[in-house]
């Protein structure tokens, strides 16, 4: 139901209006290109309590009904390998005659107790015991250039949380990773805002427009990637510049355009209207900015 | 019973299957398939049936009525919000379209070929070490030669 709403407003979107000489009254001055800029997530979301809880839950029912791990098939028998992986394991206790069991008479299978999972104990290698050798016998010595060479160095993880998250830099494109990341900008009333720009003309398309301006404000070192040329969403402000609801007739329509940020960075330049910036995600921007304006603009924004 | 009498076939004949360890040796490409299949099939490698007293089997029915009551109510709410974003989308093309139409023809030009872009990430687990690219320079458009 959903699709075919979709595919039918897509063509009325594509249809072209015949711009007629007795349009409606509302001049060119009055409309804003508003950009919505995202630094999409780095790294995946944040899993939740219960929903890791029930992973972990599925993982365990998982290892025990799991099959017995047919070790006959990856070790052939006679192989040193096949020697060291039998020597790490451990063999379950087998059931003998006349001892009595009051946990339940093992029933062993290729040498796994079929009442309980099966836990493999991986032999340690011979090359990782070799490289704690090496590494303890030269000492600090080699540049971190080789070691990231190396091809068979062991994995080393980066951290989930950045120095921006500790300092909470609310200005770094590096903090809050697993969020999707917007650019705010504060407006001369002390008001936070997407940031806006004015159109002055009929020939350049809303989304040129917001590009323009994004770079007028922070410099043309961004790279940005725009979603659609279509607007996603509109605001009406009023002759004070409050926010007006959807239905009234505002003095200030402001087009908000939907956009990336790929690479490079926001430098704030000498600007009359524009003097601070922050890339904030959806839950800080639902503090930051007034209620109507998030009202009109919050659903735009993605939750994770 | 007496080796002198004929022992007469029954009419259905039974066959008796045994069982027996493997005696003589196989060929490797044979031992190799029978390996390949013992792996394929659930043969002594099956563990218990696992077994619920009551009061586990009810735990375990609300754990998982927990989980399908919250992936439906996260696709209730997904589905929600693209239907908002949809709806806000529809209104500012009219809107735009009562302002200006010419305007309106820009924005709803057909952008064929349009594609995401390969300089943009997919989140992964862990961040890399250089996490974001800031030396970004836009590049220079070469003056064309008349």
């Amino acid at each position: 139901m959903f699709k075919k709403q979709l595919f039918s407003q897509a063509r009325s979107f594509a249809t072209e209006v015949a711009a007629s000489s007795s349009t409606s009254t509302t001049p060119i001055t009055s409309v804003n290109a508003a950009i919505i800029l995202s630094r999409t997530p780095i790294v995946t979301p944040e899993i939740p309590e219960f929903e890791q809880k029930y992973y972990q839950y599925q993982e365990e029912l998982e290892r025990r009904l799991m099959w017995t791990f047919p070790r006959w098939y990856y070790f052939k028998k006679g192989t040193v390998a096949e020697r060291e992986f039998s020597k790490a394991q451990i063999y379950p206790i087998p059931k003998h005659r006349g001892v009595w069991f009051p946990k339940g008479v093992p029933d062993i299978k290729h040498g796994r107790d079929r009442r309980f999972k099966e836990t493999i104990i991986l032999p340690k290698k011979h090359q990782e015991e070799e490289a704690t050798h090496a590494s303890q016998a030269s000492g600090a010595g080699d540049a971190q250039v080789s070691e990231l060479e190396d091809v068979a160095r062991p994995i080393k993880l980066n951290q989930r949380t950045t120095e921006a998250d500790a300092k909470n830099d609310q200005t770094s494109l590096e903090r809050q990773l697993s969020r999707t990341l917007y650019l705010l900008v504060k407006q001369n009333n002390g008001s936070w805002k997407f940031p806006s720009f004015q159109l002055k003309d009929n020939s350049t398309a809303l989304h040129e427009v917001a590009e323009q301006g994004l770079r007028s404000i922070g410099g043309v070192n961004i790279n940005t990637w725009t979603v659609s040329s279509t607007p996603a969403g509109v605001v009406k402000y009023g002759a004070k510049g409050e926010v007006v609801g959807p239905t009234s007739e505002g003095s200030t329509t402001e087009f908000l355009l939907k956009s990336h940020i790929i690479a490079g960075k926001f430098e704030l330049q000498k600007n009359d209207n524009v003097k601070e910036h922050k890339w904030v995600s959806r839950d800080e921007i639902k503090e930051l900015v007034n209620d109507e304006y998030f009202e009109q603009v919050g659903h735009l924004l993605a939750k994770v | 019973m007496f080796s002198h009498q004929q022992i007469r076939k029954p009419l259905l004949a039974t066959f008796q299957q045994i069982r027996s360890k493997r005696t003589t040796a196989i060929s490797p490409e044979v031992q190799k398939l029978v390996t390949q299949l013992s792996v394929l099939s659930a043969g002594r490698k099956q563990p218990r049936l696992l077994k619920l007293c009551n009061e586990d089997y009810v735990k375990h029915q609300i754990i998982t009525k927990a989980w399908s009551q919250l992936r439906n109510q996260k696709k209730k709410s997904d589905e929600a919000l693209l239907n908002k974003q949809l709806d806000s989308m529809s209104f500012a093309c009219e809107e735009l379209k009562k302002i200006s139409p010419e305007l309106y023809n820009l924005a709803n030009k057909k952008e064929y070929g349009k594609r995401f872009p390969l300089e943009i990430r997919v989140p992964t687990e862990y961040p890399p070490r250089n996490i974001w690219y800031y030396d970004y320079v836009p590049p220079v458009a070469k003056d064309s030669k008349k």
